[in-house]
């Protein structure tokens, strides 16, 4: 059954699934970056698995490596590009967190909601 | 309720997708469209046309650079991003941070660090440097070093650690990576070739190949060492602290 054969990709979309209920459920914005995260890795993971070759070989080309055997250098190179966007993804929407509790004293999604608007209204006065 | 319908949702999100995946093709089947087009050209001439052994570095620096130059730029921005956020500790000032950890680091755990992280940082040096005759490369070597740089902080201060590495020597070296393309790029033009290409149809008819790879290897070290500056950087703006952020327990 091709489900079973293909059973790296069954695993990322299950992997990307309960990233994506992390982020929907969990009420704490940190715990919310962590199923951001691995959301992000289970696409990664499922490009490394369309580029694997069945028996193949790293796609470095010393000691006569036969071309044919090796394995896709496409998706590696452009995850490596993925893995950076999201460290930097990661660090932005860290120390935008670090500024929201420094602002709110809380992480709770609820809570911050409840106390946005207040809040909100007061600055307006300032300003 | 909002539990249920998250899960629902989740749930038939999960049964599509796991059915898009049983109508794929076979993984690892050599016959794969993934496998066929344009991958055989680059495993078969890599080697000729980028003079480097790691197809996959011959794949982001050479054929698609200006991908690699576009997400160098990423990570600069974010950094950009980071400090307008959080602001950056000012010239000549050490800032300081709270260990609000209940264990101080015993004594153990201090002087393993201390003799590791040379170690470390000599690895990533042959990461970078061995880019293109191995696994590894300028981002692969700047995480080890950024690395290193969080064990180092977490383990010794703020204190410490910005001393030895303080804020004018890595300001300038923030930008390296750019730079580095940049300037590479822009000898393919002097060259009377294209940007970011290694052939100089002006000056020889194909660049002697040991130059296209200390060419690589510039940009290279370049990546690794703005790469590391700019993690180094963006955890020193998230630990220092001017005001104390946590209640004190």
């Amino acid at each position: 059954m091709r489900l079973l054969h293909n059973y790296h990709y069954a695993a990322a979309m299950l992997l990307f699934c309960l990233g994506l209920h992390t982020v929907i459920v969990r009420r704490n914005i940190i715990k919310k970056l962590i199923g951001l995260n691995i959301m992000e890795t289970s696409v990664f993971f499922f490009y490394i698995s369309l580029g694997y070759l069945e028996g193949g070989i790293a796609p470095i080309r010393t000691g006569g490596a036969d071309p044919a055997r090796m394995v896709n250098p496409i998706p590696q190179a452009l995850i490596l590009t993925g893995i950076v966007v999201a460290v930097s993804v990661t660090a932005l929407a860290l120390s935008m967190v670090i500024l929201l509790y420094r602002q709110y004293g809380t992480l709770d999604v609820d809570r911050l909601m409840r106390e946005e608007e207040p809040e909100a209204g007061e600055s307006g006065k300032e300003g | 309720m909002k539990k249920v319908a998250a899960l629902l949702f989740i749930s038939a999100l999960a049964v599509l997708l796991l059915y898009v995946v049983a109508s794929m093709p076979p993984m690892g089947d050599p016959d794969n469209p993934t496998a066929t087009h344009v991958i055989p050209r680059y495993l078969e001439r890599a080697e000729e046309e980028t003079h480097t052994v790691n197809v996959v570095t011959g794949v982001i620096l050479n054929y698609r650079g200006y991908d690699t130059m576009g997400e160098v730029t990423v990570i600069f921005c974010a950094l950009a991003a980071v400090l307008a956020v959080l602001g950056r500790e000012r010239r000549g000032v050490i800032h300081g941070f709270v260990d609000r950890s209940e264990v101080p680091a015993s004594v153990i755990v201090k002087t393993m660090v201390r003799f590791m992280v040379p170690f470390i940082i000599l690895f990533s040096v042959y990461t970078i440097l061995h880019g293109e005759t191995s696994p590894g490369g300028g981002f692969q070597g700047g995480a080890v070093i950024g690395g290193s740089m969080i064990i180092f902080t977490t383990i010794f201060g703020l204190y410490e650690s910005s001393r030895r590495i303080p804020l004018k020597v890595r300001a300038p070296l923030e930008g390296a990576a750019v730079m580095g393309f940049f300037l590479v790029g822009s000898l393919g033009l002097v060259g009377g070739g294209n940007f970011l290409t290694y052939a100089w149809p002006r000056v020889a008819q194909g660049l002697h190949p040991s130059l296209v790879v200390w060419l690589t290897v510039l940009v290279e070290v370049g990546i690794g060492l703005g790469g590391a500056m700019v993690l180094t950087s963006i955890l020193f703006a998230m630990i220092r602290e001017e005001e104390e952020i946590a209640p004190a327990s």
